[in-house]
Protein backbone atom coordinates (compact mmCIF):
# COMPACT_ATOMS: atom_id res chain seq x y z
CA UNK A 1 0.00 0.00 0.00
CA UNK A 2 1.58 3.33 -1.26
CA UNK A 3 1.14 6.32 0.79
CA UNK A 4 -1.01 7.82 -1.60
CA UNK A 5 -3.15 4.80 -1.24
CA UNK A 6 -3.43 5.12 2.60
CA UNK A 7 -4.36 9.49 1.99
CA UNK A 8 -6.89 8.85 -0.08
CA UNK A 9 -8.59 6.04 1.63
CA UNK A 10 -8.64 8.26 4.90
CA UNK A 11 -9.92 11.01 2.44
CA UNK A 12 -12.70 8.63 1.43
CA UNK A 13 -13.53 7.54 5.21
CA UNK A 14 -13.61 11.58 6.34
CA UNK A 15 -16.18 12.07 3.42
CA UNK A 16 -17.91 9.36 4.20
CA UNK A 17 -18.22 10.32 8.20
CA UNK A 18 -18.92 14.20 6.87
CA UNK A 19 -21.98 12.61 4.43
CA UNK A 20 -23.12 11.07 7.49
CA UNK A 21 -23.26 13.76 9.97
CA UNK A 22 -24.99 15.80 7.04
CA UNK A 23 -27.78 12.25 6.83
CA UNK A 24 -31.24 12.73 8.45
CA UNK A 25 -29.39 11.76 11.90
CA UNK A 26 -27.43 13.26 15.55
CA UNK A 27 -24.85 11.40 16.27
CA UNK A 28 -26.70 9.59 18.90
CA UNK A 29 -28.95 8.43 16.86
CA UNK A 30 -26.92 6.71 14.34
CA UNK A 31 -25.40 5.31 17.29
CA UNK A 32 -29.20 3.67 18.12
CA UNK A 33 -29.25 3.18 14.59
CA UNK A 34 -25.73 0.84 14.60
CA UNK A 35 -26.90 -1.09 17.06
CA UNK A 36 -29.91 -2.37 16.13
CA UNK A 37 -29.09 -2.93 12.89
CA UNK A 38 -26.01 -5.07 14.32
CA UNK A 39 -28.48 -6.97 16.86
CA UNK A 40 -31.06 -7.38 14.15
CA UNK A 41 -28.36 -9.28 12.18
CA UNK A 42 -26.92 -11.31 14.96
CA UNK A 43 -30.02 -12.28 16.20
CA UNK A 44 -31.42 -13.43 12.82
CA UNK A 45 -28.95 -14.49 10.64
CA UNK A 46 -30.41 -12.11 7.99
CA UNK A 47 -29.36 -9.19 6.85
CA UNK A 48 -31.22 -6.13 7.55
CA UNK A 49 -30.58 -2.58 6.27
CA UNK A 50 -32.14 0.73 6.01
CA UNK A 51 -31.78 3.23 3.27
CA UNK A 52 -33.11 7.18 4.20
CA UNK A 53 -33.32 9.53 1.02
CA UNK A 54 -35.32 9.86 -2.27
CA UNK A 55 -36.75 7.09 -3.77
CA UNK A 56 -38.01 7.30 -7.65
CA UNK A 57 -41.33 6.90 -9.09
CA UNK A 58 -42.12 3.91 -8.80
CA UNK A 59 -41.49 3.89 -5.31
CA UNK A 60 -41.62 -0.10 -5.00
CA UNK A 61 -39.44 -0.67 -8.03
CA UNK A 62 -36.56 1.58 -6.85
CA UNK A 63 -36.86 -0.38 -3.32
CA UNK A 64 -36.89 -3.54 -5.04
CA UNK A 65 -33.71 -2.33 -7.50
CA UNK A 66 -31.58 -0.99 -4.58
CA UNK A 67 -32.00 -4.69 -2.55
CA UNK A 68 -31.22 -6.45 -5.77
CA UNK A 69 -27.68 -4.80 -5.28
CA UNK A 70 -27.41 -5.96 -1.64
CA UNK A 71 -24.79 -8.83 -1.70
CA UNK A 72 -26.89 -11.45 -0.43
CA UNK A 73 -30.38 -10.60 -1.24
CA UNK A 74 -32.31 -13.47 -0.92
CA UNK A 75 -31.50 -13.19 2.72
CA UNK A 76 -32.01 -9.85 3.35
CA UNK A 77 -34.36 -7.32 4.56
CA UNK A 78 -34.22 -3.76 3.12
CA UNK A 79 -36.24 -0.96 4.99
CA UNK A 80 -36.70 1.93 2.40
CA UNK A 81 -37.53 5.44 3.86
CA UNK A 82 -38.04 8.52 1.90
CA UNK A 83 -39.14 10.99 4.09
CA UNK A 84 -39.64 13.97 1.83
CA UNK A 85 -42.50 11.44 -0.10
CA UNK A 86 -43.66 10.22 3.01
CA UNK A 87 -43.33 6.70 1.61
CA UNK A 88 -42.08 3.36 3.49
CA UNK A 89 -41.02 0.11 1.59
CA UNK A 90 -40.24 -3.00 3.24
CA UNK A 91 -38.08 -5.58 1.07
CA UNK A 92 -37.72 -9.23 1.99
CA UNK A 93 -36.10 -11.74 -0.19
CA UNK A 94 -36.90 -14.79 -0.75
CA UNK A 95 -35.59 -16.84 1.92
CA UNK A 96 -36.31 -13.98 4.26
CA UNK A 97 -39.79 -13.49 3.03
CA UNK A 98 -40.26 -16.97 5.12
CA UNK A 99 -39.05 -15.86 8.78
CA UNK A 100 -40.75 -12.33 7.79
CA UNK A 101 -44.00 -12.93 6.03
CA UNK A 102 -45.70 -9.96 4.77
CA UNK A 103 -48.18 -9.72 7.60
CA UNK A 104 -45.47 -8.80 9.90
CA UNK A 105 -43.95 -6.53 7.48
CA UNK A 106 -47.28 -4.52 6.98
CA UNK A 107 -47.69 -4.77 11.16
CA UNK A 108 -44.34 -3.18 11.21
CA UNK A 109 -44.54 -0.45 8.64
CA UNK A 110 -47.70 0.71 10.50
CA UNK A 111 -45.76 1.39 13.64
CA UNK A 112 -42.65 2.88 11.65
CA UNK A 113 -45.44 5.21 9.68
CA UNK A 114 -46.44 6.24 12.90
CA UNK A 115 -43.70 7.45 14.44
CA UNK A 116 -42.86 9.04 11.22
CA UNK A 117 -45.69 10.87 11.21
CA UNK A 118 -44.75 12.11 14.89
CA UNK A 119 -41.43 13.46 13.38
CA UNK A 120 -39.23 10.97 14.79
CA UNK A 121 -37.32 9.18 12.50
CA UNK A 122 -34.88 7.45 14.34
CA UNK A 123 -37.28 5.82 16.44
CA UNK A 124 -39.37 4.94 13.94
CA UNK A 125 -36.61 2.73 12.51
CA UNK A 126 -35.15 1.22 15.55
CA UNK A 127 -38.33 0.17 17.00
CA UNK A 128 -39.08 -1.03 13.31
CA UNK A 129 -35.79 -3.35 13.12
CA UNK A 130 -36.98 -4.70 16.22
CA UNK A 131 -40.22 -5.92 15.13
CA UNK A 132 -38.71 -7.47 12.26
CA UNK A 133 -36.45 -9.09 13.70
CA UNK A 134 -38.70 -10.52 16.70
CA UNK A 135 -40.48 -11.82 13.67
CA UNK A 136 -38.05 -13.11 12.34
CA UNK A 137 -36.74 -15.07 15.13
CA UNK A 138 -39.86 -16.49 15.90
CA UNK A 139 -40.74 -17.47 12.52
CA UNK B 1 -26.52 62.37 67.92
CA UNK B 2 -27.38 64.06 64.43
CA UNK B 3 -26.99 62.54 60.93
CA UNK B 4 -23.93 63.09 59.66
CA UNK B 5 -23.99 65.98 57.00
CA UNK B 6 -24.42 64.97 53.31
CA UNK B 7 -21.42 65.20 51.07
CA UNK B 8 -20.80 66.34 47.82
CA UNK B 9 -18.30 64.49 45.35
CA UNK B 10 -17.73 65.55 42.22
CA UNK B 11 -21.16 67.14 42.08
CA UNK B 12 -23.05 64.26 42.97
CA UNK B 13 -24.33 64.02 46.41
CA UNK B 14 -23.97 61.30 49.25
CA UNK B 15 -24.15 60.06 52.22
CA UNK B 16 -21.35 59.12 54.07
CA UNK B 17 -21.48 55.26 54.14
CA UNK B 18 -22.70 54.95 50.01
CA UNK B 19 -20.11 56.10 47.87
CA UNK B 20 -21.99 58.14 44.49
CA UNK B 21 -22.24 55.83 41.75
CA UNK B 22 -21.43 57.32 38.41
CA UNK B 23 -23.96 56.87 34.84
CA UNK B 24 -21.04 55.12 33.82
CA UNK B 25 -21.02 52.24 36.01
CA UNK B 26 -24.54 52.35 36.43
CA UNK B 27 -25.24 51.33 32.38
CA UNK B 28 -22.34 49.22 33.17
CA UNK B 29 -23.62 47.31 35.77
CA UNK B 30 -27.44 47.14 34.39
CA UNK B 31 -26.66 47.12 30.93
CA UNK B 32 -22.80 45.61 29.95
CA UNK B 33 -23.24 43.04 32.61
CA UNK B 34 -26.55 41.26 31.55
CA UNK B 35 -25.27 41.89 27.87
CA UNK B 36 -22.49 39.28 28.29
CA UNK B 37 -24.54 36.61 29.73
CA UNK B 38 -27.15 36.32 27.21
CA UNK B 39 -23.64 36.77 24.80
CA UNK B 40 -22.05 34.02 26.77
CA UNK B 41 -25.35 31.83 26.23
CA UNK B 42 -25.41 32.27 22.41
CA UNK B 43 -22.11 31.60 22.42
CA UNK B 44 -22.40 28.59 24.00
CA UNK B 45 -25.72 27.30 22.36
CA UNK B 46 -24.31 27.99 18.56
CA UNK B 47 -20.37 26.66 19.63
CA UNK B 48 -21.11 23.37 18.27
CA UNK B 49 -22.06 25.28 14.44
CA UNK B 50 -25.81 24.70 13.11
CA UNK B 51 -26.77 21.50 11.21
CA UNK B 52 -28.87 22.75 8.33
CA UNK B 53 -32.20 21.17 8.16
CA UNK B 54 -32.09 19.79 11.95
CA UNK B 55 -35.16 17.85 12.65
CA UNK B 56 -37.68 16.42 10.57
CA UNK B 57 -41.05 17.50 10.22
CA UNK B 58 -43.67 15.63 8.34
CA UNK B 59 -44.65 17.65 5.48
CA UNK B 60 -42.14 20.25 5.51
CA UNK B 61 -38.98 20.01 3.33
CA UNK B 62 -35.98 17.94 4.81
CA UNK B 63 -32.67 18.47 3.18
CA UNK B 64 -30.30 15.67 3.87
CA UNK B 65 -27.89 13.41 2.28
CA UNK B 66 -29.10 9.66 1.60
CA UNK B 67 -28.18 6.93 3.57
CA UNK B 68 -27.87 3.17 3.66
CA UNK B 69 -26.73 1.42 6.71
CA UNK B 70 -25.56 -1.84 6.67
CA UNK B 71 -24.25 -3.47 10.03
CA UNK B 72 -21.65 -4.71 7.83
CA UNK B 73 -20.96 -2.38 4.47
CA UNK B 74 -18.92 -5.36 2.91
CA UNK B 75 -22.32 -7.06 1.88
CA UNK B 76 -23.07 -4.59 -0.52
CA UNK B 77 -22.12 -5.98 -3.47
CA UNK B 78 -20.21 -3.58 -5.52
CA UNK B 79 -19.41 -0.97 -2.71
CA UNK B 80 -15.95 0.37 -3.48
CA UNK B 81 -13.40 0.96 -0.75
CA UNK B 82 -14.85 -0.99 1.76
CA UNK B 83 -11.89 -3.09 4.27
CA UNK B 84 -11.46 -3.44 7.88
CA UNK B 85 -11.29 -0.32 9.37
CA UNK B 86 -15.08 0.61 7.70
CA UNK B 87 -16.55 -1.30 10.45
CA UNK B 88 -14.94 0.38 13.05
CA UNK B 89 -16.80 3.32 12.06
CA UNK B 90 -20.21 2.81 12.93
CA UNK B 91 -22.71 2.91 10.66
CA UNK B 92 -21.28 3.63 7.19
CA UNK B 93 -22.56 5.73 4.62
CA UNK B 94 -21.94 2.82 2.03
CA UNK B 95 -21.33 4.09 -2.00
CA UNK B 96 -25.27 4.85 -3.12
CA UNK B 97 -26.07 3.08 -6.32
CA UNK B 98 -25.78 5.45 -9.27
CA UNK B 99 -28.97 4.22 -10.59
CA UNK B 100 -29.72 5.67 -13.67
CA UNK B 101 -32.92 6.43 -15.42
CA UNK B 102 -32.01 4.38 -18.27
CA UNK B 103 -31.30 1.99 -15.90
CA UNK B 104 -34.50 2.48 -13.93
CA UNK B 105 -36.89 1.31 -17.23
CA UNK B 106 -35.73 -2.79 -16.86
CA UNK B 107 -36.65 -3.04 -13.73
CA UNK B 108 -38.56 -0.72 -12.19
CA UNK B 109 -41.81 0.45 -14.50
CA UNK B 110 -43.47 -2.71 -14.15
CA UNK B 111 -43.77 -1.74 -10.29
CA UNK B 112 -45.02 -4.11 -7.15
CA UNK B 113 -43.34 -7.18 -7.02
CA UNK B 114 -41.45 -7.12 -10.16
CA UNK B 115 -38.82 -10.19 -9.03
CA UNK B 116 -41.47 -12.41 -8.39
CA UNK B 117 -41.47 -13.80 -4.98
CA UNK B 118 -39.77 -10.74 -2.91
CA UNK B 119 -42.13 -10.12 -0.29
CA UNK B 120 -42.54 -6.92 2.48
CA UNK B 121 -44.95 -4.11 2.93
CA UNK B 122 -45.43 -0.79 2.04
CA UNK B 123 -46.64 2.21 4.11
CA UNK B 124 -47.14 5.96 4.29
CA UNK B 125 -47.66 8.71 6.36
Amino acid sequence: MTAGDTTSRAEDLLADRAAVLYGPFTTPQLLRLDEALRLADQSTDLVFSVYVGELDDPVRGHAEKLHSQLADPDRSVLVCVSPNQRALEIVTGTEARKRVQDRDCKLAALSMAASFSGGDLAGGIVSGLAQLADHARRG
Amino acid sequence: MGRPPPRAVGGVTCSATVNAVSVLETVLFFVAIPAAVVALVFGLVYMGGTRPGKRYRPGRPFEFTPVWFLSAPERLSGASGVDGHAALTGPRHAELPAGTAGEKNSAGDTGVAAQGDLGGASDRW
